[in-house]
């Protein structure tokens, strides 16, 4: 192959990371507000994504139409998502994870985060499982014009070298970003991001302060809820949904969690990115089929090596 | 040997197999067969991972791994080798065992949740790789001469067979691991990682000793299921439901128990089958939301699994009561032996940092033998630190340490124990419901090589503290004092020479207190010097020969107690400036 | 103001405080002392609520605290300055201001009550956007004490503010205290491990040992000897 025709291919690789990327942040953000605040892996959170996905398929096949909206109908209904599952993730703390976590687990034996680790997975088989029984293995997608159009961004050393840009991928990695960086400013400065980082720092003290410590549980899983939610929504126009699709972004979500600096909502967005960009790049040098095998081993790598991550926060004295 | 396999034990093993098999002879048809078939290797593979994560507590997500690669490998060495499964099992069996620890050393590095995720990937990246190794699909081929020798039978039933064959050994393993020193070890690195390494217990050896042995039954188990279904893909043995059911099984029967896994794959196994038969055409998946719900159910309502639930509906555990009747003291059988002159343990210039702060600084003191030793000080002072690094949790920033000459700097805490030094903790994680004497018998363990002599040892010291006719009670009974007594006989099971008591004392009523002092004071007498932490000052002035005083991380003074105690900057320390100088008289 | 009556407390089997009563009246400086695992810790968790009680009562202006849950009772205006200080160290230092204006009293007021503090605690204005885990000791226990004034409480608690700080810097902490009490007329339950600099400012005075109250009474009541013995046990 020539050098410019691999440039080409490179430069298309880098923009397919990007894009990519950026809704895998989106995706990380979720996990982080789960992860970082309550120190709780949500072995479910694929799951999450999986029914936003499944939502936001059913609403703009059935509900949306494609008249109303145009175009922008697969991301309203994407929108339509989040909702739905903030009150759904709300409802799962409230009844099942909540007790495991904080001053209720005093009861339980040693295994307190052992229990919620395999909460989770139990609630994640129950996802998969179920939405297997109610939909079917069938994959759906959304397709619409958007999908299949592309941006021609010529690339200025040769003629008749160009990248390709999705369009609906484009939109979704755009929007990816909006959200993750509105998600950044509620944590870092509204009150209740401050009440929610309050209380994952130091519970007792955030108790004391007359913070509801299991309430800030319960917002920030539904806000990753949601979150999964959404991305999937965002997803579903370019990856196919089945009911296991969660399995194949579970380990995606962590890579990039753990490479952001557990705890750090920008690092996991960051993280996101770096993942995305690993993945598609590795497809100049791999086979396509082991592309996710490259984000394991690179997940594990990382793990071994370095797991508070690339941003990991250290506020000790120096 | 009838210590590690109780004739009761092998006897119900026995029986269940036997009476498993019956029950597999009276079903008519060959899919009932089948499921009674798979129940068995189900639950060898719950045993094998109750074997690693069940008594140790490390959850391992992954164990699909271990099972994928049996299965392969025995499929692959049949398909491509020839090689009966006869011998391919075995050879999976060892397979296994080279990569649990494989898989094990570098793992055993990350903490918690850091490992629970590194274990969940392994078998995904398997999974990844066998599928683009082409290996999508495999099938076993039938043999049409010779089948037996192939391990292929007509009669399912001879399938069933050999799948109890493995359970019966298998659980002949888990018995064994369970009654001897294995299973305590781990156990003890379960309940407090640490506290097991200063009782001298090697918890990285064990840790891999345990993650080879579950690897090689789970491949086992592995290479069985491929002969029962005949053909392996890559997402029916690597697939997060098998991670998953070898995690369910044993935590929905019990986990840390023998039976735990038996009991699961028994109620489970058979009720996801038959829902899968029943409703599958229209229900697919039910299998997997009775496994979600069921480690749900079991998460929130019997965190511990069945097998305790049940035990604990039958015969409560009763509440522990807070105060005891006090034993009559034994009256002091020998005088305390004068102090050596020689030097048992000395510090010298001995400093810590923690990210800049000087928790310790430039302490230096030195312990003959048969004294006992109080080092004191206010809060924060830094007691807690040296301690961590007089039995090696803790790495020195500088100075040195050395026990009887040899120098203790980079010890890791099981050889510092080893060496001849114990320690207690201040929060007492015991057994909950082992006996006391299995508790202690844990320390006895790095002193002794053999199980017997362990047993004696453990024997020996708890009469030292005066509790030798409760050797027999479960220790989630005791009071507070007799967890403390127990504490300090595991301590004593390792025969050190040096005991360090992390503050022996908390929370004790008076009576409880002096009972306490009696058994310390007589420990000098059986060859063992003593440095203690303490905040209670009382009983500590009336033990002590001598005390070391820290302030802020460093020396403040250091002589008999009634001269220590009358020292002004003593004072000043603990009651405040003001006050010493006000009440200078002393 | 507030009434502690015959409270039992069990911590993980081990009986902390053994039915122990007190009481602290509006405008009261009062403090508890004894030595180290006496229970003095344990007794504030309790108020606070994150221990649970074994038995007796606890009255807050005649409500029964131990019917409302720890995440409450900061809100009904007790303020509690934990042993250790533990202020959100990846917050900066404004922000744990914010958060201690958590209950509404506190955030109706902040302005004002950022200017108290900030009086009081010059180094906290400078190092406002400052990460609080970076700050030293001395200025986290101010930190922590902003953060408590922050909520506009009428009941103020503070957990051995002079624990692991120097001398020059805990006569510091106790003088901003001893002018919080005289100035603004706070009602304040001190424990200190420091008797005199304890002592020094308060109408009466608790002394706990092993989770029992010895003694009590107005500070020239209690006994030097009794005292010191408590501490010394000589």
């Amino acid at each position: 192959m020539s050098a410019a025709a691999f440039i080409e291919q490179a430069a298309q690789a880098l923009t397919a990371g990007i894009l990519v990327g950026c809704v895998y942040g989106l995706l990380c953000v979720g996990l982080a507000f789960i992860f970082g605040i309550m120190r709780v892996i949500n072995f479910a959170q694929g799951d999450f994504m999986m029914v936003g996905m499944y939502l936001a398929f059913f609403l703009t096949t059935n509900v949306l139409g494609t008249t109303l909206l145009g175009d922008a109908t697969p991301f309203v209904a994407a929108a339509l998502t989040i909702p739905v599952l903030f009150v759904l993730g709300g409802a799962l703390h409230r009844l099942v994870i909540a007790r495991t976590t904080g001053l209720r687990a005093v009861g339980l034996s040693a295994e307190g985060h052992q229990a919620q680790l395999i909460l989770t997975l139990g609630i994640a088989l129950v996802l998969q499982n179920g939405a297997l029984i109610l939909l079917g293995t069938s994959p759906h997608t959304v397709l619409t014009p958007l999908s299949s159009s592309a941006w021609e961004v010529p690339l200025l050393y040769a003629a008749f070298r160009a990248v390709f840009v999705n369009q609906a991928r484009a939109i979704a990695a755009l929007l990816s970003v909006v959200v993750a960086f509105a998600l950044f400013r509620l944590v870092s400065s509204t009150r209740l991001g401050k009440s929610l980082r309050a209380a994952a720092d130091n519970p007792e003290a955030a108790t004391y302060m007359g913070i509801d410590v299991d309430r800030a549980h319960r917002i920030a899983f539904a806000i990753g809820t949601a979150v999964a939610g959404l991305a999937g929504g965002l997803i579903v126009a370019y990856y196919p949904v089945q009911p296991f699709v969660g399995v194949d972004f579970i380990i995606i979500m962590y890579a990039g969690v753990v490479l952001g600096g557990m705890g750090s909502i920008s690092g996991a967005f960051w993280g996101g990115i770096v993942i995305g960009l690993v993945q598609q790049l590795s497809t100049l040098v791999m086979p396509l089929q082991l592309q996710n095998a490259a984000i394991f081993a690179a997940f594990v790598l990382i793990l071994l090596f370095r797991p508070q991550g690339l941003f990991g926060r250290n506020v000790e004295r120096a | 040997m009838a210590r590690l396999l109780p004739p009761l034990t092998l006897l119900l093993i026995a029986a269940f197999c036997l009476a498993w098999l019956a029950l597999g002879w009276v079903v008519p048809n060959r899919y009932y067969q089948l499921l009674l078939t798979l129940v068995p290797i189900w639950a060898v593979l719950g045993v094998s991972w109750n074997l690693f994560s069940g008594y140790s507590g490390l959850v391992s997500f992954g164990h699909a791994a271990f099972f994928g690669l049996g299965a392969y490998t025995v499929t692959l060495l049949l398909v491509r080798f020839g090689l009966t499964p006869w011998f391919g099992i075995p050879v999976a069996a060892v397979l296994g065992a080279v990569a649990g620890l494989a898989i094990g050393a570098p793992t055993f590095r990350l903490r918690g949740i850091y490992f629970a995720l590194a274990m969940l990937a392994y078998p995904l990246v398997l999974t990844y790789l066998f599928d683009w190794m082409g290996l999508q699909e495999v099938s076993i081929p039938l043999q049409r001469e010779h089948a037996a020798w192939f391990m292929q039978f007509q009669d399912p039933r001879a399938y069933l067979a050999i799948a109890l064959g493995l359970l019966a050994v298998s659980l002949a393993i888990s018995s064994a691991v369970e009654n001897s020193r294995f299973g305590l070890s781990l156990l003890a690195i379960k309940q407090n990682e640490l506290a097991a390494e200063a009782a001298g217990v090697d918890t990285r050896a064990w840790k891999l000793r345990a993650i080879a042995l579950s690897g090689t039954i789970a491949a086992a188990a592995g290479g069985l299921y491929a002969m029962v279904l005949l053909v392996v893909t890559p997402a029916s043995v690597f697939g997060l439901v098998v991670s998953a059911e070898a995690v369910i099984l044993p935590m929905f029967g019990g986990a840390g128990t023998l039976w735990g896994p038996v009991i699961g794959a028994a109620i489970l196994v058979p009720l996801a089958e038959t829902l899968r038969a029943e409703f599958g055409t229209f229900l697919p998946g039910i299998h997997g939301v009775l496994y979600g719900l069921a480690i749900i159910l079991v998460i929130l309502l019997a965190p511990e699994g069945l097998y305790w639930k049940i035990r604990d509906l039958r015969a409560p555990r009763q509440a522990r009561a807070e105060t005891t009747p006090a034993q009559a003291p034994r009256p002091d059988p020998a005088p305390r032996p004068p102090i050596g002159d020689g030097t048992l343990l000395e510090v010298r210039g001995l400093g810590r940092n923690f990210g800049g702060v000087a928790a310790v600084q430039n302490v230096s003191f030195r312990v003959p033998p048969g004294e006992i030793l109080g080092i004191i000080g206010p809060n924060g002072a830094g007691k807690t630190t040296l301690f961590n690094m007089l039995n090696g949790i803790v790495a020195p920033s500088a100075g040195d340490l050395r026990f009887e000459g040899r120098s203790l700097v980079g010890l890791r805490p099981n050889a510092i124990c080893r060496l001849g030094i114990g320690r207690t903790f201040q929060v007492v994680r015991a057994f909950a419901r082992m006996t006391i004497l299995e508790n202690v018998l844990v320390g006895a363990f790095v002193a002794h090589a053999t199980d017997a002599e362990a047993r004696q040892a453990a024997r020996r010291a708890l009469a030292q503290v005066g509790l030798e006719d409760k050797a027999q009670a479960i220790a989630g009974d005791l009071t507070t004092r007799e967890l403390r007594l127990m504490e300090l006989a595991r301590a004593l099971a390792s025969g050190p020479r040096l005991l360090l008591l992390d503050e022996p004392l908390a929370g004790l009523g008076a009576a409880e207190t002096e009972e306490l002092i009696a058994v310390v004071r007589r420990l000098p007498a059986a060859g063992v010097t003593i440095v203690i932490i303490e905040h209670t000052m009382h009983a500590m002035v009336g033990l002590v020969d001598r005390f070391v005083v820290l302030d802020q991380g460093r020396l403040l003074a250091e002589g008999p107690p009634a001269q220590v105690t009358r020292q002004p900057e003593v004072i000043e320390a603990y009651l405040g400036r003001k006050w010493a100088l006000a009440h200078a008289a002393g | 103001m507030l009434r502690v009556e015959g409270l039992s407390v069990a911590y993980g089997g081990l009986a902390a405080l053994r039915e122990v009563s007190l009481e602290v009246r509006a405008g009261e400086f009062i403090a508890v002392v004894g030595p180290n695992g006496a229970g003095k810790t344990t007794l504030f968790k309790a108020i606070s609520g994150t221990v649970p009680a074994r038995a007796g009562r606890i009255l807050f202006e005649d409500q029964d605290l131990l019917a409302r849950p720890a995440a409450a009772r900061a809100h009904l205006g007790i303020a509690h300055v934990p042993e250790g200080r533990r202020v959100f160290a990846s917050l900066s230092v404004l922000e744990n201001l914010e958060m201690g204006a958590w209950p509404e009293a506190g955030r109706a007021a902040f302005a004002q009550s950022l200017e108290r503090i900030y009086a009081l605690f010059p180094i906290l204005a400078e190092r406002r956007a400052q990460f609080a885990g970076t700050l030293s000791g001395g200025q986290q226990q101010m930190l922590a004490i902003g953060r408590a004034l922050a909520s506009r409480p009428r009941l103020l608690m503070l957990d051995e503010p002079s624990m692991g700080l120097s001398p020059v810097m805990a006569d510091t902490i106790f003088d901003a205290i001893r002018e919080l009490h005289r100035t603004d007329g706070m009602t304040i339950l001190l424990v200190e491990q420091r008797v005199a600099e304890a002592l020094d400012a308060c109408d009466r005075g608790y002394v706990l040992e092993t989770g029992r109250i010895v003694l009590d009474g107005p500070v020239g009541e209690l006994s030097a000897d009794r005292l010191r013995q408590a501490y010394l046990g000589v």
